[in-house]
């Protein structure tokens, strides 16, 4: 990546995380509570969002972004013809280092936010939290994969990957504010609310298993859909060589 | 029909071959608005009236805000322009007796007659959800001013976007500085929060810059959150900037002319 590019991307994110904060800050300048949640506690939530999606921005997001443009164009040969899983050399095609560098500003987030709110988690809340992470990052992996999948039957589908951005703001929601139908859309069939909540949860509360089994289903589930929807678009792909 | 008309009728089909792009919009169009609801009615739940509006108001306040998106709101205009610079389909215009200022205003104005039809479709579909919840305003002097305030607007995120496409006669990738803009005009523009929320000091700061009047100051007049002598000074202010950004607009324009190489036959 150019040093340039770098630069503006990595303040893009920057800025992006600061809408959320800022939006945080409005917000609770007017009530002092949410859904029973403080400011920090909230922002913690956020900054634990916004981790997750930092990392699927710095991991997947270029690999899968170009994946569904490369789909429409034919340019989904070249995948094709390395000798590896297509789904796993389209989506790790590359590294976005402003995605990496802004997740550093996340875990400052939810870092200052512990801080205010005296918490002091040990090493096994921290492992705990980290693999609640990694389990969020592969849910967001799977929808965005889903999402773009859709490439293989609608062609001009652009812009649908824009889809992961909107359900992703529900994961800056606390589960407590989600009641009725938007309950049981997106916290039990839509796992948007469960990964940013779970691992928030491990800090502000300490290990829940629940939380951790539950988050750790809609991980496998998830992700097995994707490979499926993935797999199904696959064999509608056509060439777009001789 | 003037060549602008043509270029309008072009722009509709073209556009209209995206229709299921703005079908996809206008569905998590849905999904924008729950979130509001959910976290705004989390906030009210403790509070009757927040920076002293109601819930009621708050919400018909973004429905307003999301509803001109589709009407007026820029979408992917720069990304376009940044093509057809970058794959050479500029140099066609610099042949022929037609603006691409013109030109692409026509078909901006093409892309959201069909996006507002989806607008509308999603508003009828939202209404009878959310019946309790929206406020409708009944002073026709606000409903007068909103109408050129609407104009403006459009004139406004156009002329923004136009400029942040012509950056491709300098720029391989403008991507960056056009998501590094959105950030900065859906903050500054109220999409995320109602601008009146903010301290006064800020609000004041930010009534003077352009992008106040990319979605905030139409939305706010039309819910009747600020009266007639707010909209019309705002008006004023708003022209002066509409202004400012066509002129912006052209002088980016010859500028980066100046920087072009058309190559090819």
């Amino acid at each position: 990546m150019f040093r340039g590019d770098l630069f503006i991307w990595a303040s893009v994110e920057l800025l992006w995380i600061s809408v959320n904060v800022i939006m945080v800050g409005v917000i609770y300048s007017h009530t002092p509570t949410v859904a029973g949640w403080s400011m920090y506690q909230m922002l913690l939530l956020v900054g634990t969002s916004m981790l997750i999606q930092r990392f699927l921005m710095g991991f997947f997001w270029s690999g899968i972004f170009e994946m569904g443009r490369n789909v429409r164009t034919g340019l989904f040969d070249f995948i094709l013809a390395q000798p590896g899983d297509p789904l796993f050399m389209a989506s790790t095609r590359k590294l976005e280092l402003d995605g990496l560098l802004n997740s550093l500003v996340a875990m400052g987030l939810v870092a200052y936010s512990a801080r205010k709110l005296g918490l002091h988690p040990g090493l096994l809340d921290l492992g705990y939290y980290g693999f609640m992470v990694a389990c969020g990052v592969m849910i967001h992996f799977s929808f965005l994969v889903m999402a773009v999948s859709l490439a293989f039957w609608i062609t001009s589908a652009q812009g649908v990957e824009g889809s992961y951005f909107t359900l992703m703001e529900f994961s800056r929601l606390p589960k407590q504010a989600f009641s009725g139908l938007a309950s049981v859309i997106f916290v039990w069939i839509l796992p948007v609310v469960v990964v940013s909540n779970a691992p928030a949860n491990e800090i502000l509360h300490g290990f829940n298993r629940d939380w951790m089994l539950g988050l750790c289903a809609a991980t496998i589930v998830w992700f097995a859909l994707a490979v499926l929807v993935f797999r199904s678009g696959l064999k509608r792909y056509t060439s777009a060589s001789s | 029909m003037t060549k602008y008309g043509q270029a309008f009728l072009a722009g509709l089909q073209s556009n209209l071959v995206y229709r299921w792009n703005f079908g996809v919009r206008s569905i998590f169009w849905f999904f924008h608005l729950a979130v509001v609801y959910i976290l705004w009615g989390a906030a009210y739940a403790a509070n009757p009236t927040i920076g002293g509006y109601t819930f009621a108001q708050t919400l018909t306040y973004f429905v307003v805000i999301f509803v001109l998106q589709f009407f007026i709101g820029a979408f992917n205009e720069d990304y376009q322009i940044s093509e057809d610079i970058r794959n050479g389909l500029i140099n066609q215009f610099l042949l022929k007796p037609i603006h691409y200022y013109g030109y692409r205003l026509s078909v901006f104005a093409a892309a959201r007659v069909v996006s507002g039809a989806f607008g509308i479709v999603a508003l009828l579909v939202a209404l009878p959800i959310f019946r309790g919840y929206i406020v409708i305003p009944h002073d026709w002097t606000l409903i007068a001013l909103s109408i050129p305030a609407m104009c403006l607007t459009a004139i406004i995120q156009f002329s923004i976007a136009y400029c942040f496409g012509l950056l491709a006669f300098w720029f391989l990738e403008i991507q960056g500085f056009v998501i590094l803009s959105m950030a900065v005009e859906t903050l500054l523009g109220g999409q995320i929060v109602p601008l009146d929320l903010l301290p006064p000091a800020v609000f004041n700061v930010i009534r003077f810059l352009p992008f106040f009047y990319q979605a905030y100051f139409p939305a706010a007049i039309l819910t009747g959150r600020k009266g007639v002598d707010f909209a019309l000074q705002g008006l004023a202010i708003q022209a002066f900037w509409a202004f400012v950004l066509v002129c912006l607009a052209e002088f980016v324009w010859r500028k980066g002319l100046k920087h072009h190489t058309a190559a090819g036959g």
